[in-house]
């Protein structure tokens, strides 16, 4: 009998932990979205599973602001039900292939709910932009 | 005396793993990329990847904004206005502005005059000097006269909460883009930047 209860009492518990930790998103929006985003065929290379298992790209788009510069806006969702973060780089290239060098130089970091769907996005500073390189990291535990 | 025999060989196979494991921590010196993932996060100071952060995301919204695109002259110019800063730290604004003022010069969008400043001070007094005496000498205007195009200006502020042992702060960039023939802002944009933990740490 008291193992019982103690084994229901664990139960519960446990029952209670696990989906308190869950925090998910609902969205709600268009059904016919009236966007028309100009897709970028992307090419992938995944040396973290896991987190490519837990964060995945949906799509890359692009656009031109100030007249002439690239910017850039990926999609990410969050497959997991708990929050999770993710940091991200973006890198430049020019025309003959050449990185193009950023006073910034900083990584940031996007946090996304469970189950979320963010963008992430970024501006060439140089009109030479034509390609980039979007790096993706697991937060350091 | 078995169960025993085992415990023993268990905790020392725990100790020799936990020596091992803290062994790779180095506390060498290193070079770190600033800006990186490795910097320290610390919680009562604006850290070098904080600027950079907010450096970023203001260039990138400026840009984004079409306003360049309407400005009266390629590249427009842009003087440095007064940045307040309402944090608690001594910080040289320089570390945003200057960041600032480099990406917006690679874009090729917008130059910075270092002769026009708040206050009449030039930036860089000798330039100044020497493009009056010129204008002197050849009876003309000075180009130091000129004025810009814009201006920019701007705020830091900070908010400190606590929650038990538990601190957050949050740094809160404010910025306006001014064009000077109007007095009107025609861009501004706020960035904030939160940290939330127990103490400073290695890495994030």
């Amino acid at each position: 009998m008291r193992f019982y209860t103690l084994t229901t009492t664990l139960a519960v518990l446990s029952l209670a932990f696990i989906t308190g930790c869950r925090q998910t998103v609902n969205t709600t929006q268009r059904a016919q979205s009236q966007a028309a985003p100009s897709y970028v065929d992307d090419h992938r290379i995944i040396t973290d599973r896991g987190l490519g298992r837990i964060i995945h790209i949906l799509s890359v788009n692009e656009t031109t602001v100030s007249g002439d510069l690239l910017k850039i806006q990926v999609r990410l969702e969050n497959t997991s039900k708990k929050p999770q973060t993710v940091n991200y780089f973006f890198e430049w290239y020019d025309v003959d292939g050449m990185l193009v060098s950023s006073a910034s130089l900083a990584w940031e970091s996007k946090r996304l709910q469970g189950k979320e769907v963010g963008v992430i996005t970024a501006v060439a500073r140089n009109s030479r932009v034509v390609d980039f390189i979007v790096k993706l990291q697991e937060p350091k535990r | 005396m078995k169960n025993s025999a085992n415990r023993i060989v268990l905790v020392g196979a725990l100790i020799i793993g936990t020596l091992g494991f803290t062994g790779c921590q180095s506390t060498k010196a290193k070079y770190v990329e600033s800006g990186g993932t490795e910097t320290i996060v610390s919680l009562n100071e604006i850290n070098i990847q904080d600027w950079s952060k907010a450096a970023d995301e203001m260039v990138d919204s400026l840009l984004t904004s079409g306003v360049l695109e309407r400005a009266p002259r390629v590249p427009a110019v842009m003087a440095i206005s007064r940045i307040i800063n309402n944090t608690q730290q001594q910080v040289d604004t320089d570390y945003l502005t200057k960041k600032i003022r480099v990406e917006l010069n690679k874009s090729g969008k917008v130059v910075t005059t270092t002769t026009v400043g708040a206050g009449g001070r030039a930036e860089d007094q000798l330039a100044k000097d020497a493009a009056e005496y010129d204008a002197f000498m050849k009876d003309k205007q000075p180009a130091s006269s000129n004025m810009p195009d814009y201006s920019l200006s701007g705020k830091l502020l900070e908010n400190r909460v606590r929650a038990g042992s538990t601190r957050q702060v949050t740094y809160t960039f404010q910025l306006s883009l001014t064009e000077v023939a109007t007095g009107y802002a025609v861009w501004e944009d706020e960035k904030e930047i939160t940290k939330q933990g127990k103490k400073a740490s290695v890495g994030w």
